[in-house]
Protein backbone atom coordinates (compact mmCIF):
# COMPACT_ATOMS: atom_id res chain seq x y z
CA UNK A 1 0.00 0.00 0.00
CA UNK A 2 1.21 3.41 -0.92
CA UNK A 3 0.21 4.87 2.42
CA UNK A 4 2.68 2.64 4.11
CA UNK A 5 5.50 4.58 2.52
CA UNK A 6 4.39 7.47 4.67
CA UNK A 7 4.82 5.37 7.74
CA UNK A 8 8.18 6.81 8.56
CA UNK A 9 7.02 10.41 8.18
CA UNK A 10 4.23 9.93 10.67
CA UNK A 11 4.01 12.59 13.25
CA UNK A 12 5.97 11.99 16.34
CA UNK A 13 3.96 14.56 18.25
CA UNK A 14 1.42 12.06 19.50
CA UNK A 15 2.65 11.01 22.86
CA UNK A 16 -0.85 10.03 23.92
CA UNK A 17 -2.18 6.54 23.56
CA UNK A 18 -3.33 7.14 19.97
CA UNK A 19 -0.44 5.30 18.47
CA UNK A 20 -1.42 1.87 19.62
CA UNK A 21 -4.75 0.80 18.13
CA UNK A 22 -6.55 4.12 18.49
CA UNK A 23 -8.24 5.73 15.53
CA UNK A 24 -5.78 7.76 13.48
CA UNK A 25 -8.70 10.16 13.00
CA UNK A 26 -8.50 11.09 16.66
CA UNK A 27 -4.95 12.41 16.51
CA UNK A 28 -6.02 15.93 17.25
CA UNK A 29 -2.75 17.56 16.20
CA UNK A 30 -3.89 17.04 12.58
CA UNK A 31 -7.31 18.56 13.10
CA UNK A 32 -6.43 22.23 12.93
CA UNK A 33 -4.68 22.03 9.58
CA UNK A 34 -7.42 19.91 8.03
CA UNK A 35 -10.15 22.24 9.27
CA UNK A 36 -8.42 25.42 8.08
CA UNK A 37 -7.56 23.93 4.70
CA UNK A 38 -11.05 22.48 4.29
CA UNK A 39 -12.65 25.86 4.99
CA UNK A 40 -10.30 27.47 2.49
CA UNK A 41 -10.82 24.83 -0.19
CA UNK A 42 -14.56 24.79 0.35
CA UNK A 43 -14.77 28.57 0.10
CA UNK A 44 -12.81 28.60 -3.15
CA UNK A 45 -14.91 25.76 -4.54
CA UNK A 46 -18.12 27.48 -3.49
CA UNK A 47 -17.14 30.76 -5.16
CA UNK A 48 -15.94 29.12 -8.36
CA UNK A 49 -19.04 26.93 -8.64
CA UNK A 50 -21.67 29.47 -7.63
CA UNK A 51 -20.21 32.42 -9.57
CA UNK A 52 -18.66 30.70 -12.53
CA UNK A 53 -19.66 27.19 -13.37
CA UNK A 54 -23.17 26.50 -12.05
CA UNK A 55 -24.73 29.47 -13.91
CA UNK A 56 -23.26 28.04 -17.11
CA UNK A 57 -24.74 24.61 -16.37
CA UNK A 58 -28.18 25.99 -15.49
CA UNK A 59 -27.92 28.33 -18.48
CA UNK A 60 -27.39 25.39 -20.81
CA UNK A 61 -30.34 23.57 -19.24
CA UNK A 62 -32.58 26.62 -19.55
CA UNK A 63 -31.49 27.27 -23.14
CA UNK A 64 -32.36 23.69 -23.98
CA UNK A 65 -35.74 23.96 -22.27
CA UNK A 66 -36.51 27.20 -24.10
CA UNK A 67 -35.42 25.71 -27.41
CA UNK A 68 -37.56 22.61 -26.92
CA UNK A 69 -40.55 24.71 -25.86
CA UNK A 70 -40.04 26.99 -28.87
CA UNK A 71 -39.73 24.08 -31.26
CA UNK A 72 -42.88 22.48 -29.88
CA UNK A 73 -44.75 25.78 -30.21
CA UNK A 74 -43.54 26.09 -33.81
CA UNK A 75 -44.59 22.55 -34.59
CA UNK A 76 -48.00 23.14 -33.02
CA UNK A 77 -48.47 26.34 -35.02
CA UNK A 78 -47.49 24.59 -38.25
CA UNK A 79 -49.86 21.75 -37.45
CA UNK A 80 -52.71 24.20 -36.89
CA UNK A 81 -51.93 25.93 -40.16
CA UNK A 82 -51.85 22.62 -41.98
CA UNK A 83 -55.18 21.70 -40.44
CA UNK A 84 -56.75 24.96 -41.60
CA UNK A 85 -55.41 24.36 -45.09
CA UNK A 86 -56.65 20.79 -45.07
CA UNK A 87 -60.10 21.99 -44.05
CA UNK A 88 -60.09 24.58 -46.85
CA UNK A 89 -59.02 21.97 -49.37
CA UNK A 90 -61.75 19.61 -48.20
CA UNK A 91 -64.34 22.37 -48.54
CA UNK A 92 -63.10 23.12 -52.04
CA UNK A 93 -63.32 19.49 -53.02
CA UNK A 94 -66.85 19.27 -51.65
CA UNK A 95 -67.88 22.39 -53.54
CA UNK A 96 -66.34 21.10 -56.76
CA UNK A 97 -68.12 17.80 -56.31
CA UNK A 98 -71.43 19.55 -55.72
CA UNK A 99 -71.03 21.73 -58.79
CA UNK A 100 -70.04 18.73 -60.88
CA UNK A 101 -73.09 16.88 -59.64
CA UNK A 102 -75.25 19.91 -60.47
CA UNK A 103 -73.80 20.14 -63.96
CA UNK A 104 -74.31 16.45 -64.51
CA UNK A 105 -77.90 16.66 -63.31
CA UNK A 106 -78.55 19.65 -65.56
CA UNK A 107 -77.11 17.90 -68.58
CA UNK A 108 -79.14 14.81 -67.79
CA UNK A 109 -82.34 16.82 -67.46
CA UNK A 110 -81.63 18.70 -70.69
CA UNK A 111 -80.84 15.49 -72.53
CA UNK A 112 -83.94 13.73 -71.27
CA UNK A 113 -86.11 16.76 -72.14
CA UNK A 114 -84.84 16.90 -75.71
CA UNK A 115 -85.21 13.14 -76.03
CA UNK A 116 -88.81 13.34 -74.86
CA UNK A 117 -89.50 16.15 -77.28
CA UNK A 118 -87.98 14.20 -80.15
CA UNK A 119 -89.95 11.17 -79.14
CA UNK A 120 -93.20 13.12 -79.04
CA UNK A 121 -92.51 14.54 -82.48
CA UNK A 122 -91.69 11.11 -83.81
CA UNK A 123 -94.82 9.69 -82.23
CA UNK A 124 -96.94 12.44 -83.80
CA UNK A 125 -95.50 11.65 -87.22
CA UNK A 126 -96.12 7.98 -86.67
CA UNK A 127 -99.68 8.59 -85.47
CA UNK A 128 -100.31 10.71 -88.55
CA UNK A 129 -98.96 7.97 -90.81
CA UNK A 130 -101.03 5.41 -88.94
CA UNK A 131 -104.18 7.49 -89.36
CA UNK A 132 -103.47 7.94 -93.07
CA UNK A 133 -102.87 4.25 -93.48
CA UNK A 134 -106.06 3.39 -91.60
CA UNK A 135 -108.01 5.82 -93.77
CA UNK A 136 -106.50 4.16 -96.88
CA UNK A 137 -107.44 0.75 -95.60
CA UNK A 138 -110.98 1.92 -94.81
CA UNK A 139 -111.33 3.36 -98.31
CA UNK A 140 -110.00 0.17 -99.89
CA UNK A 141 -112.36 -1.91 -97.84
CA UNK A 142 -115.37 0.28 -98.74
CA UNK A 143 -114.36 0.08 -102.37
CA UNK A 144 -113.95 -3.67 -102.08
CA UNK A 145 -117.35 -3.99 -100.40
CA UNK A 146 -118.96 -2.00 -103.19
CA UNK A 147 -117.23 -4.21 -105.71
CA UNK A 148 -118.60 -7.24 -103.88
CA UNK A 149 -122.16 -5.98 -104.58
CA UNK A 150 -121.39 -5.45 -108.25
CA UNK A 151 -119.80 -8.90 -108.47
CA UNK A 152 -122.85 -10.47 -106.78
CA UNK A 153 -125.16 -8.65 -109.22
CA UNK A 154 -123.11 -9.87 -112.17
CA UNK A 155 -123.05 -13.36 -110.81
CA UNK A 156 -126.74 -13.32 -110.02
CA UNK A 157 -127.55 -11.98 -113.49
CA UNK A 158 -125.34 -14.66 -115.05
CA UNK A 159 -126.92 -17.42 -112.92
CA UNK A 160 -130.41 -16.12 -113.67
CA UNK A 161 -129.63 -15.92 -117.40
CA UNK A 162 -128.25 -19.37 -117.40
CA UNK A 163 -131.10 -20.87 -115.48
CA UNK A 164 -134.00 -19.00 -117.01
CA UNK A 165 -132.65 -17.93 -120.27
CA UNK A 166 -133.87 -14.48 -119.66
CA UNK A 167 -132.07 -11.50 -118.63
CA UNK A 168 -133.03 -10.09 -115.29
CA UNK A 169 -133.31 -6.34 -115.14
CA UNK A 170 -130.94 -4.35 -112.93
CA UNK A 171 -133.70 -3.28 -110.63
CA UNK A 172 -134.86 -6.86 -110.06
CA UNK A 173 -131.35 -7.92 -109.26
CA UNK A 174 -130.84 -5.07 -106.86
CA UNK A 175 -134.02 -5.92 -105.02
CA UNK A 176 -133.14 -9.57 -104.86
CA UNK A 177 -129.73 -8.87 -103.45
CA UNK A 178 -130.73 -6.24 -100.92
CA UNK B 1 -1.72 -8.63 7.78
CA UNK B 2 -1.42 -4.92 7.16
CA UNK B 3 -3.05 -2.70 9.76
CA UNK B 4 -6.49 -1.85 8.34
CA UNK B 5 -6.44 1.48 10.16
CA UNK B 6 -3.19 2.56 8.59
CA UNK B 7 -4.97 3.94 5.52
CA UNK B 8 -6.50 6.66 7.69
CA UNK B 9 -3.16 7.87 9.02
CA UNK B 10 -2.67 11.57 8.30
CA UNK B 11 0.88 12.34 7.27
CA UNK B 12 2.62 15.46 6.08
CA UNK B 13 3.58 15.91 2.47
CA UNK B 14 4.72 19.52 2.46
CA UNK B 15 5.90 21.06 5.73
CA UNK B 16 4.42 24.49 6.40
CA UNK B 17 4.79 26.63 9.51
CA UNK B 18 2.55 26.22 12.50
CA UNK B 19 0.48 29.27 13.42
CA UNK B 20 -1.01 29.91 16.79
CA UNK B 21 -4.54 31.28 16.90
CA UNK B 22 -6.18 31.96 20.27
CA UNK B 23 -3.55 29.85 21.96
CA UNK B 24 -4.33 27.00 19.59
CA UNK B 25 -1.42 25.71 17.53
CA UNK B 26 -2.50 24.97 13.98
CA UNK B 27 -0.13 23.04 11.77
CA UNK B 28 -0.74 24.36 8.27
CA UNK B 29 1.37 21.66 6.63
CA UNK B 30 -0.17 20.07 3.57
CA UNK B 31 -1.01 16.56 4.65
CA UNK B 32 -2.32 13.70 2.54
CA UNK B 33 -5.79 14.61 3.77
CA UNK B 34 -5.42 18.23 2.62
CA UNK B 35 -3.95 17.05 -0.67
CA UNK B 36 -6.93 14.73 -1.22
CA UNK B 37 -9.33 17.62 -0.60
CA UNK B 38 -7.37 19.87 -2.95
CA UNK B 39 -7.40 17.19 -5.60
CA UNK B 40 -11.16 16.69 -5.18
CA UNK B 41 -11.81 20.42 -5.52
CA UNK B 42 -9.51 20.65 -8.53
CA UNK B 43 -11.20 17.67 -10.21
CA UNK B 44 -14.63 19.18 -9.56
CA UNK B 45 -13.61 22.50 -11.10
CA UNK B 46 -11.93 20.85 -14.09
CA UNK B 47 -14.88 18.51 -14.56
CA UNK B 48 -17.44 21.29 -14.51
CA UNK B 49 -15.27 23.59 -16.62
CA UNK B 50 -15.14 20.91 -19.31
CA UNK B 51 -18.76 19.83 -18.84
CA UNK B 52 -20.09 23.36 -19.17
CA UNK B 53 -17.62 24.52 -21.83
CA UNK B 54 -19.83 23.92 -24.85
CA UNK B 55 -23.27 24.54 -23.34
CA UNK B 56 -24.56 22.42 -26.19
CA UNK B 57 -28.27 21.98 -26.74
CA UNK B 58 -27.60 18.31 -27.43
CA UNK B 59 -25.18 17.48 -24.62
CA UNK B 60 -22.18 15.18 -24.84
CA UNK B 61 -21.36 12.58 -22.20
CA UNK B 62 -19.55 14.83 -19.73
CA UNK B 63 -22.14 17.56 -20.05
CA UNK B 64 -24.91 15.02 -19.49
CA UNK B 65 -23.29 13.75 -16.29
CA UNK B 66 -22.63 17.28 -15.07
CA UNK B 67 -26.19 18.34 -15.75
CA UNK B 68 -27.53 15.16 -14.17
CA UNK B 69 -25.73 15.84 -10.88
CA UNK B 70 -26.81 19.46 -11.00
CA UNK B 71 -30.38 18.41 -11.75
CA UNK B 72 -30.30 15.97 -8.85
CA UNK B 73 -29.41 18.65 -6.31
CA UNK B 74 -31.70 21.15 -8.01
CA UNK B 75 -34.54 18.69 -7.65
CA UNK B 76 -33.68 18.21 -3.97
CA UNK B 77 -33.66 21.90 -3.08
CA UNK B 78 -36.82 22.50 -5.05
CA UNK B 79 -38.78 19.56 -3.67
CA UNK B 80 -37.64 19.94 -0.06
CA UNK B 81 -37.20 23.69 0.41
CA UNK B 82 -39.60 24.74 -2.31
CA UNK B 83 -39.45 27.85 -4.41
CA UNK B 84 -36.89 29.54 -2.13
CA UNK B 85 -34.62 26.54 -2.58
CA UNK B 86 -32.84 28.05 -5.57
CA UNK B 87 -30.97 30.45 -3.27
CA UNK B 88 -29.40 27.60 -1.32
CA UNK B 89 -28.64 25.48 -4.36
CA UNK B 90 -24.97 26.56 -4.72
CA UNK B 91 -24.23 25.76 -1.08
CA UNK B 92 -26.00 22.40 -1.11
CA UNK B 93 -24.48 21.56 -4.47
CA UNK B 94 -20.95 22.43 -3.33
CA UNK B 95 -21.41 20.22 -0.27
CA UNK B 96 -22.83 17.38 -2.34
CA UNK B 97 -20.24 17.44 -5.09
CA UNK B 98 -17.33 17.86 -2.65
CA UNK B 99 -18.46 14.93 -0.51
CA UNK B 100 -19.19 12.87 -3.62
CA UNK B 101 -15.81 13.50 -5.20
CA UNK B 102 -13.96 12.93 -1.92
CA UNK B 103 -15.85 9.64 -1.40
CA UNK B 104 -15.35 8.35 -4.92
CA UNK B 105 -11.75 9.49 -4.95
CA UNK B 106 -11.27 7.29 -1.90
CA UNK B 107 -12.36 4.31 -3.99
CA UNK B 108 -9.54 4.92 -6.47
CA UNK B 109 -6.74 6.49 -4.47
CA UNK B 110 -5.20 5.62 -1.14
CA UNK B 111 -6.70 8.34 1.02
CA UNK B 112 -10.33 9.22 1.74
CA UNK B 113 -10.70 12.75 3.08
CA UNK B 114 -14.28 12.08 4.19
CA UNK B 115 -13.10 9.28 6.47
CA UNK B 116 -11.54 11.94 8.70
CA UNK B 117 -13.72 13.12 11.59
CA UNK B 118 -12.04 16.52 11.40
CA UNK B 119 -13.32 16.91 7.85
CA UNK B 120 -16.84 15.53 8.30
CA UNK B 121 -17.35 17.41 11.54
CA UNK B 122 -16.27 20.65 9.88
CA UNK B 123 -18.74 20.01 7.07
CA UNK B 124 -21.47 19.23 9.60
CA UNK B 125 -20.74 22.39 11.57
CA UNK B 126 -20.73 24.40 8.35
CA UNK B 127 -24.21 23.10 7.60
CA UNK B 128 -25.60 23.82 11.02
CA UNK B 129 -24.00 27.27 11.23
CA UNK B 130 -25.46 28.08 7.83
CA UNK B 131 -28.84 26.88 9.10
CA UNK B 132 -28.53 29.07 12.20
CA UNK B 133 -27.39 32.04 10.11
CA UNK B 134 -30.22 31.65 7.60
CA UNK B 135 -32.64 31.12 10.48
CA UNK B 136 -31.71 34.36 12.21
CA UNK B 137 -31.50 36.31 8.95
CA UNK B 138 -34.95 35.18 7.84
CA UNK B 139 -36.81 35.09 11.17
CA UNK B 140 -34.85 37.22 13.60
CA UNK B 141 -35.53 36.19 17.17
CA UNK B 142 -38.49 34.12 16.01
CA UNK B 143 -35.80 31.60 15.13
CA UNK B 144 -36.24 30.20 18.62
CA UNK B 145 -39.74 29.09 17.68
CA UNK B 146 -37.90 26.21 16.05
CA UNK B 147 -37.52 24.69 19.51
CA UNK B 148 -41.16 25.24 20.51
CA UNK B 149 -43.44 23.63 17.94
CA UNK B 150 -46.94 25.07 17.95
CA UNK B 151 -50.12 23.14 18.62
CA UNK B 152 -48.87 21.50 21.80
CA UNK B 153 -50.41 21.85 25.30
CA UNK B 154 -48.09 24.21 27.20
CA UNK B 155 -47.03 21.82 29.99
CA UNK B 156 -45.46 19.64 27.35
CA UNK B 157 -43.02 22.43 26.50
CA UNK B 158 -41.02 21.58 29.62
CA UNK B 159 -40.30 18.26 28.00
CA UNK B 160 -40.40 19.22 24.35
CA UNK B 161 -38.13 22.27 24.28
CA UNK B 162 -35.08 20.51 25.77
CA UNK B 163 -35.60 17.62 23.39
CA UNK B 164 -35.86 19.94 20.40
CA UNK B 165 -32.74 21.86 21.46
CA UNK B 166 -30.83 18.65 21.96
CA UNK B 167 -31.94 17.23 18.63
CA UNK B 168 -30.88 20.44 16.93
CA UNK B 169 -27.48 20.52 18.60
CA UNK B 170 -26.86 16.89 17.77
CA UNK B 171 -27.45 17.41 14.05
CA UNK B 172 -23.87 18.37 13.08
CA UNK B 173 -22.59 15.41 15.06
CA UNK B 174 -24.93 12.93 13.38
CA UNK B 175 -24.11 14.44 9.99
CA UNK B 176 -20.41 14.08 10.71
CA UNK B 177 -20.55 10.61 12.25
CA UNK B 178 -22.81 9.15 9.56
CA UNK B 179 -20.46 10.12 6.75
CA UNK B 180 -17.33 9.32 8.75
CA UNK B 181 -18.67 5.96 9.92
CA UNK B 182 -19.75 4.83 6.47
CA UNK B 183 -16.43 5.73 4.91
CA UNK B 184 -14.38 4.29 7.75
CA UNK B 185 -16.36 1.06 7.95
CA UNK B 186 -16.40 0.41 4.23
CA UNK B 187 -12.71 0.96 3.77
CA UNK B 188 -11.76 -1.07 6.85
CA UNK B 189 -13.88 -4.02 5.70
CA UNK B 190 -12.41 -3.82 2.21
CA UNK B 191 -8.92 -3.78 3.62
CA UNK B 192 -9.56 -6.69 5.97
CA UNK B 193 -11.09 -8.88 3.28
CA UNK B 194 -8.29 -7.97 0.88
CA UNK B 195 -5.88 -8.98 3.65
CA UNK B 196 -7.64 -12.34 3.93
CA UNK B 197 -6.99 -12.97 0.24
CA UNK B 198 -3.26 -12.63 0.77
CA UNK B 199 -3.16 -14.45 4.11
CA UNK B 200 -5.30 -17.41 2.99
CA UNK B 201 -3.65 -17.56 -0.43
CA UNK B 202 -0.37 -18.46 1.24
CA UNK B 203 -1.85 -21.42 3.13
CA UNK B 204 -1.95 -24.02 0.40
CA UNK B 205 -4.82 -25.56 -1.61
CA UNK B 206 -7.40 -25.36 1.17
CA UNK B 207 -6.56 -21.72 1.71
CA UNK B 208 -7.12 -20.93 -1.97
CA UNK B 209 -10.84 -21.67 -1.63
CA UNK B 210 -11.03 -19.24 1.25
CA UNK B 211 -8.96 -16.73 -0.67
CA UNK B 212 -11.31 -17.02 -3.65
CA UNK B 213 -14.27 -16.45 -1.33
CA UNK B 214 -12.60 -13.43 0.22
CA UNK B 215 -11.69 -12.08 -3.20
CA UNK B 216 -15.28 -12.35 -4.45
CA UNK B 217 -16.38 -10.60 -1.26
CA UNK B 218 -13.94 -7.79 -2.01
CA UNK B 219 -15.35 -7.43 -5.52
CA UNK B 220 -18.92 -7.34 -4.21
CA UNK B 221 -18.01 -4.96 -1.39
CA UNK B 222 -16.25 -2.65 -3.84
CA UNK B 223 -19.46 -2.34 -5.82
CA UNK B 224 -21.35 -1.71 -2.59
CA UNK B 225 -18.84 0.94 -1.53
CA UNK B 226 -19.31 2.84 -4.80
CA UNK B 227 -23.00 2.94 -4.03
CA UNK B 228 -22.36 4.02 -0.45
CA UNK B 229 -20.00 6.74 -1.69
CA UNK B 230 -22.77 8.21 -3.82
CA UNK B 231 -25.52 7.58 -1.30
CA UNK B 232 -23.74 9.28 1.58
CA UNK B 233 -23.12 12.39 -0.49
CA UNK B 234 -26.80 12.32 -1.44
CA UNK B 235 -27.92 11.85 2.17
CA UNK B 236 -25.69 14.72 3.25
CA UNK B 237 -27.34 16.96 0.66
CA UNK B 238 -30.86 15.78 1.56
CA UNK B 239 -30.36 16.42 5.26
CA UNK B 240 -28.85 19.82 4.57
CA UNK B 241 -31.97 20.68 2.58
CA UNK B 242 -34.24 19.37 5.34
CA UNK B 243 -32.46 21.42 8.01
CA UNK B 244 -32.52 24.52 5.82
CA UNK B 245 -36.22 23.98 5.13
CA UNK B 246 -36.91 23.95 8.89
CA UNK B 247 -35.67 27.51 9.26
CA UNK B 248 -36.80 28.85 5.86
CA UNK B 249 -40.39 27.80 6.49
CA UNK B 250 -40.42 28.35 10.24
CA UNK B 251 -44.01 29.63 10.19
CA UNK B 252 -45.38 26.31 9.07
CA UNK B 253 -43.21 24.42 11.53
Amino acid sequence: MATETHGTVETTGAPEAHGGGGLPQLQFEHWGGQIVWLLLIFAVLYVVLSKGLLPRVSGAIETRGAKIAGDIADARRLKDEAEVQARAAAAEVAEARASAQRTAADAKAKASASAAERQAKEEAVLAEKLAAAEAGIQAARDQAMSHVAAVAQDTASAIVEKLTGKTASAAELKAALA
Amino acid sequence: MADPMHQFQVSKIVELPTVTVFGQAIDLSITNSVAAMMLAATLIIVFYAVASAKQAVVPGRLQTVGEMLYGLVNGLTESIIGHDGKKYLPFVFTLFIFVLFANVQGMFLVFTATSQIAVTLTLGLMVILTVVGVGFAKNGLKFFKLFAPSGVPWPLYFLLVPIEILSFLIRPITLALRLFGNMLGGHVVLKIFAGFVVALGGMGVLGWAGAALALSSVVALTALEFMVAFLQAFVFAVLTCVYLNDVVHLDSH
